[in-house]
């Protein structure tokens, strides 16, 4: 379908020593461009589908955020910390914005990948059309599934997309038995109350999940809207911790879903 | 297991348990005690040196020890369970006039005026060591080894392009004796060997006659060990006749029956062998003023005592605990002023004694032990910057331990760091040293190592080499752009350089020049040292001196490989890629551009252009085999070089007599870094080296996977001599346990798989983290990980920082 020398992907960091994304020790590539707009989105400058401007961090000179990699060229930052993976039973993790959003350059990347060896996760809002996301699925050991909200308006509202595709490719990557990780981030004024944990709880009782992650909403990205010349909405909402969670949790037990915070 | 019961106590703020009320109290009072200079051993000393300069040297110092311990004064403080003291009063430091005494009366009336590393002092001190210094003048090794100096070299040493300080200002230091031997057969083994040698002396053969003097010299040493412990003895019994509580009145009369054996008998129980151990550490330091004078693997040595009074029911974990601590707070009562030359290449009054734990047995098998955990749990409980621990890391070490020792880590005290067996044992092995003593080394100091009782001095620690100084010097065609002395041959200025191969060449002659110089200044200071300051008692416990009738110095010691330090490493490796890829790969600067904005120290809107695109070079600590190469290149002169000159002790006795090379730097690369012009690393003028092997400060953007990666592209099994790596983590981090397993498996990869030689992990402190907020560029490194997100610390927000900040604080 590919082939991997010319196939170029848009790539925004290759973050090594990544500790939250998957067992071990990870290497994390971003893929930027995104068919979602969360107002909470931690990464805006995975968003946009073309290399932008960006004010850097520290200072005020302007760094031009994503490069066109090639497959060998990702491969070989990859492999640089494969005596990492080998130890700590680590490995590779896609994230993004949306690896599905480039899929054809994302399965040519986790065939490589896959070909030395090397345990591949990725983390996905699962919006793709359905065949393209079964394309996709088999490659990996592991994925970390978003499930932003229960109800497709308010999913609508918050992220741009409704969750229709997204809960077709839940059910299609259940179906398939492929290692999944669903996780919650969980927003304020969004998801955060008890109903909306009800609802989660009832829709995965219906799922057959019993293991969830939730993510407490923080600010990380809160400066790179400003380094971007970007609204922020949820600029002045403040941080959730771990400890806020926890009537959150309870509600899903009573589902019996086990939800695991895995708090910043 | 004793390690689960030790460590996982349920309370959650002392998961290493507290110190004892006892240890508690000693510790805030020796953390209160000002630092005075003391004038004593001073006196001392002198009034020695006076009553016998006509003895043979060996004579003349073993004298000179004895009266010191004959008459210093001594104290038992209340709360101790051990007995000795270095000066008189705890945190005092001595004085040893006969290394150096011009700095120490130049400086009488600044000691209470530095910047840092203060010192107080009082008038009738200054008094004193004013009266001692006319019998010193042109009477120390300061004095010797500047008149041993061939001119020529002088200059590098003069000019701080080599730095020696320490050498020559100091007594060597930088060993640990064989305190296994030492405890289980006291110094009465040593006597009777020295009287069976010294009876098989035929006295008119003269190389028998010289041996007479040092056997003679060793039986007075160990009579004034054994004396110096009775006078303890004796002071405890007194004290105990006047002591009215009737417990403190039993340990009182404990601690004197024990210091009427120890350390001239053997010890039976635990005490007394941490007590013997303690004595012996400690007059080690009144002989002689060397720092990194260390404990050895005292795990080892000290478990089978403890086990055995374990079961015969007179010792508990808690009550050997206790005395673990006893013995860190005890190692921190010593100290050192420097001369304030000295001291910035040694900042904050350091000895670095070493206790090094865990490793493995002779057989290869895992060699931590029940005592390997009460160790970690007694330097948590201390909390202390002395001693320095160092665990000896192998495959085999259990994840069991490895996470106690992330624990302490956490504790953020820089400790435990991390030596390597894996690279460590087969390059002793390579260089000529025994399997069985192979697997027996420890750390001593900081990141060197050495065989414990069978090693000679400074296996590092001799001089240090600016690099960075030494580059500038090379592209100004040899002339030392900071002094306008010429001190190298002219290989063309790098103005007239038209390529990077033409660099490259001009250093690597240069830099073996460089070498050959730092050669002969380490050997006028190890003549000096050996013809005039033989370190009696070291010797003595130092195999196999007693066998050759030789002190250390004269060779007397099994092995005696010494090294250099090489500072400077990562701005070497960082100037070099930025001349290569912008002046002459890519041609962005010229030379010429480049040297001027050296010159004015990138000086004014042009200059801080130059700098801002040098700072955008491929930078050493990134997995970047561009740079990382240049830094290999670079280093191979050096290390080819230095293999080439034997030390004072070759063909002597020992087995090397040679030298190699390395990287721990300590704080030399402040000093150094002060008399370092502009580098074309983007680095201003004076202000500091990167330290180590570590990179720049900073500049490893790319997180600690590639630091190792780069780290472990130096040729590390050449730098026998100790490759120093200091990463920080910040607490963010290391907040939940598995991110702790995943430390462990970071420097597991580093150690099996990368053959990495040392590292040591400091925890990020809360000043840091708000010093990052108010000066993001200089903290870029800083990395934080939350899932699927992709920046660092700089990068949040003050308020998202803060929060950081506050809950850091609480996790740790």
């Amino acid at each position: 379908m590919t082939s991997q020398t010319a196939t170029k992907g848009l790539i925004f960091n290759i973050q090594k020593f990544s500790l939250n994304d998957g067992p071990g020790i990870r290497t994390v590539v971003f893929f930027k461009g995104c068919p979602l707009r969360c107002q909470w989105c931690a990464n805006p400058e995975s968003q946009s589908g073309r290399p932008e401007l960006m004010t850097a961090a520290a200072g005020t000179k302007k760094i031009t955020v994503g490069t066109y990699q090639t497959v060998p060229e990702v491969l070989t930052e990859i492999l640089k910390d494969k005596a990492f993976y080998d130890q700590s039973g680590g490995g590779v993790t896609f994230s993004g914005g949306e690896v599905l959003a480039q899929a054809d350059f994302a399965i040519a990347l986790a065939q490589a990948v896959k070909g030395q060896g090397i345990h591949l996760a990725c983390e996905t809002t699962g919006h793709a059309p359905f065949d393209v996301f079964k394309a996709f699925m088999p490659y990996f050991d592991l994925m970390y599934f978003d499930c932003k909200h229960w109800n497709p308006q308010v999913h609508l509202q918050g992220t741009g997309v409704t969750n229709d595709l997204i809960l077709k490719n839940l059910r299609q990557a259940l179906a398939a038995n492929v290692p999944l990780k669903i996780r919650i981030p969980i927003i304020p004024d969004f998801n955060y109350s008890l109903d909306d944990a009800k609802h989660f709880g009832e829709l995965f009782q219906e799922l057959g999940v019993s293991e969830v992650e939730l993510l407490p909403f923080h600010q990380f990205g809160l400066n790179k809207y400003q380094q971007l010349d970007r609204p922020y909405r949820l600029k002045d909402t403040p941080q959730l911790h771990g400890e806020d969670l926890l009537a959150f949790q309870a509600t899903l037990a009573q589902y019996q879903v086990t939800a695991k915070i895995n708090s910043w | 297991m004793l390690s689960n019961v030790e460590l996982k106590t349920t309370d959650p703020k002392h998961p290493f348990g507290k110190l004892t009320p006892r240890m508690q109290h000693y510790r805030d009072k020796i953390l209160d005690a000002k630092p005075y200079v003391d004038a004593q051993r001073a006196i001392l000393t002198t009034q020695a040196y006076q009553a016998h300069q006509q003895e043979q040297v060996d004579l003349l110092r073993a004298h000179v020890l004895a009266h010191i311990l004959e008459n210093m004064t001594i104290y038992i403080e209340p709360e101790t369970l051990l007995a000795g003291n270095q000066a008189q009063s705890n945190r005092w430091a001595p004085i040893f006039p006969e290394y150096s005494m011009n700095w120490v009366i130049d400086e009488l009336d600044q000691f209470e005026k530095r910047p840092g590393d203060v010192f107080y002092i009082t008038e009738a001190t200054k008094t004193q060591l004013r009266e001692i210094a006319p019998f010193w003048k042109n009477n120390t090794l300061e004095d010797r080894g500047y008149a041993a100096f061939p001119k020529a070299s002088r200059l590098f040493y003069d000019l701080g392009i080599i730095g020696a300080a320490g050498n020559i200002t100091s007594g060597d230091g930088h060993i640990a004796v064989d305190y296994n031997n030492i405890i289980t057969k006291g110094l009465k083994w040593y006597e009777t060997r020295v009287l069976a040698e010294k009876a098989k002396l035929a006295l008119t053969d003269i190389n028998d006659q010289k041996k007479l003097y040092f056997y003679e010299a060793s039986l007075v040493v160990i009579k004034a060990v054994r004396d110096f412990a009775k006078r303890y003895a004796q002071l405890a019994e007194t004290q105990a006749k006047t002591c009215s509580d009737p417990a403190e009145k039993q340990n009182l009369l404990t601690m004197a029956e024990i210091l009427h054996k120890v350390p001239y008998e053997p010890a039976t129980t635990f005490r007394e062998a941490v007590q013997a151990v303690w004595l012996t550490h400690l007059i080690l330091q009144i002989e002689s003023n060397g720092h990194s004078v260390s404990y050895g693997r005292v795990d080892q040595y000290l478990n089978p005592f403890y086990e055995r009074d374990l079961a015969a029911g007179i010792l508990t974990a808690d009550q050997a605990t206790e005395l673990l601590t006893n013995l860190c707070l005890k190692t921190l009562t010593i100290n050192k002023v420097r001369s304030w030359g000295h001291t910035q290449f040694s900042a904050g009054s350091p000895l670095y004694q070493n206790i090094t734990i865990g490793g493995q047995t002779v057989t290869g098998e895992d060699a931590v032990n029940p005592l390997s955990y009460l160790i970690l749990n007694a330097i948590a409980q201390a909390h202390l910057p002395q001693p320095n621990l160092t665990v000896r890391y192998h495959k085999g070490l259990s994840d069991d331990f490895m996470q106690a020792c992330v624990a302490v880590i956490k504790e953020g005290l820089g400790m435990p760091a991390f030596n390597n067996d894996e690279i460590i044992i087969p390059s002793f092995m390579a260089r000529g040293v025994k399997k069985a003593d192979a697997y027996n080394y420890s750390a001593i100091g900081c990141v060197e190592t050495a065989v414990p009782g069978k090693w000679g001095y400074r296996c590092t620690g001799m001089s240090f080499i600016n690099f960075p100084r030494t580059l500038l010097i090379v592209m100004n065609g040899g002339v030392d752009p900071e002094s306008g002395e010429k001190l190298l041959p002219d290989y063309g200025h790098f103005t007239d350089m038209t390529s990077y191969s033409q660099l490259a060449t001009a250093w690597d002659k240069s830099l073996r020049e460089m070498t050959r110089q730092s050669v002969i200044i380490e050997n006028s200071c190890d003549l000096a040292l050996e013809q005039n300051y033989p370190d009696i008692l070291c010797s003595t416990l130092t195999e196999d001196c007693i066998g050759r009738g030789k002190t250390i110095k004269e060779g007397g010691a099994i092995y005696d490989f010494i090294s250099g330090l090489q500072v400077g490493i990562a701005n070497l490796a960082d100037s070099l890629a930025a001349i290569k890829r912008f002046v002459f790969d890519e041609k962005q600067l010229s030379t010429t551009d480049l040297w001027t904005a050296l010159q004015n120290d990138f000086a004014g809107p042009e200059g801080e252009t130059v700098r801002q695109l040098l700072l955008t070079a491929p930078k050493y600590g990134n997995d970047d085999d561009f740079v990382d190469q240049l830094i290999v290149d670079a280093y191979a002169p050096y290390i080819d070089e230095i293999a080439k000159y034997k030390n004072t002790r070759y063909g002597r006795g020992p087995i090397g007599g040679l030298r190699y090379a390395g990287t721990s730097s300590i704080s030399a690369n402040v000093g150094q870094g002060h008399s370092t012009l502009a580098t074309p690393d983007g680095r201003h003028a004076r202000t500091p080296l990167a330290e180590g092997c570590s990179p720049e400060h900073a500049m490893d953007v790319d997180g600690p996977t590639a630091v190792f990666k780069s780290v472990s592209k130096l040729n590390t099994k050449e730098i026998t001599g100790g490759v120093l790596l200091n990463q920080k983590m910040s607490p963010q981090v290391l907040r939940t346990p598995e991110n702790c397993e995943k430390l462990i498996q970071l420097i597991r990869t580093f150690f099996n798989a990368l053959h990495g030689y040392h590292v040591q992990y400091n925890i990020v402190s809360k000043a840091t983290l708000l010093e990052a907020q108010a000066q993001p560029e200089k903290h870029r490194d800083l990395i934080v990980r939350v899932a699927g997100y992709s920046a660092f610390f700089v990068g949040l927000s003050k308020e998202t920082q803060d929060d950081i900040i506050a809950r850091t604080e609480q996790a740790l």
